[in-house]
């Protein structure tokens, strides 16, 4: 049996160390990297819905209740849910804060009708606002 | 057109004459107009078992569970920059008879909330809930433009916007 114990054991290892690109296991939860996103904007494209460029959009609605979600770094989109034990997910202050943020966030992934969401238990990394759109893009929606 | 579209989409809505309670055309991708007869649900509850009374009294997003099982969770009302938990909260665990919009864009269904009643024959309601009730809690008039441009004068934007600059980095 011990060959398999070990063969167990690397294999499980190579999970935890796996380059963090999405989702990936990490002791039964998952670690998602990504941009806080505006889930409207974003998965209706009707504006540029990222970076600085959407930054006070999003906050806009997230204070109005909007789903704030995460778009991981493999382009999967994700609602959150929960956040840091929090289950307010509609106008979390929190979650205000961290808007257009690049994060690091471990919780739970679920898949449900098309729909990704995450409950996140905990914020693991803040790099804060990485994604300079607004040299591109202006600011959207109204330009001021 | 992109413009255009968000013209539609945020203001329109708020401002439009109900004529009938129909859904109407934001011009979003994929569009489709739909009615469907769904149960209110706490969409964490009903994910993970997380459940709380009143579906969260207004502090979690509100899902709509179809006669399919189908989870439909709506992203937006018809009040610009406003979500659909506003519309939904009184018929916690109740059928209701929902009108909007599906959208489908980089391979997500999403749904816009423009009407809601509760099933089988409740009365029609316009999802617009929210800026009368951001009025409410800060003690403005329902009809001023300030309620009409509530994300421009809520609390909780301003100090965001306020500490960190439109763009977010302090600029």
């Amino acid at each position: 049996m011990k060959p398999y114990g070990v063969v167990a054991a690397l294999l499980a290892a190579s999970v935890w160390v796996a380059p963090l690109s999405g989702a990936h296991a990490a002791g039964g939860s998952v670690r998602v990297a990504g941009e806080i996103i505006d889930s409207w904007c974003y998965l209706t494209e009707i504006m540029y819905p990222l970076g600085t460029a959407h930054h006070q959009c999003a906050v806009w609605c997230a204070a109005g209740g909007v789903p704030v979600g995460i778009l991981s770094d493999d382009g999967t989109p994700y609602i959150l849910l929960s956040f840091q034990g929090n289950a307010q997910s509609v106008t979390d202050p929190a979650l205000l804060d961290l808007q257009t943020h690049h994060v690091v966030l471990e919780g739970q992934t679920f898949e449900r009708d098309g729909m990704h969401y995450l409950v996140a238990d905990r914020l693991v990394e803040d790099h804060g606002i990485i994604n300079m759109t607004h040299e591109d893009y202006g600011i959207q929606p109204f330009g001021e | 057109m992109k413009t255009l579209f968000v013209f539609l989409s945020l203001f329109l809505p708020a401002t439009w004459s109900l004529g009938a309670f129909a859904a109407e055309s934001w011009g979003l991708p994929e569009e489709e107009k739909t009615r469907f007869e769904a149960k209110v649900v706490d969409a964490l509850c009903e994910l993970t078992g997380n459940c709380v009374e009143q579906c969260g009294g207004g502090k979690r997003q509100l899902g709509l569970l179809n006669g399919e099982g189908k989870l439909i969770l709506p992203l937006k009302n018809v009040t610009p920059f406003a979500g659909a938990t506003v519309e939904l909260l009184e018929f916690c665990g109740k059928q209701v008879i929902a009108d909007g919009l599906f959208s489908t864009n980089r391979g997500v269904q999403v749904f816009a909330l423009q009407f809601v009643r509760e099933a089988p024959d409740g009365e029609w309601r316009r999802a617009n809930r929210f800026a009368g009730q951001w009025a409410e809690a800060n003690g403005v008039d329902a009809k001023s433009k300030t309620a009409q441009q509530w994300f421009r004068h809520d609390p909780a934007v301003l100090k965001v916007i306020g500490r960190d600059g439109k763009l977010g980095t302090g600029q």
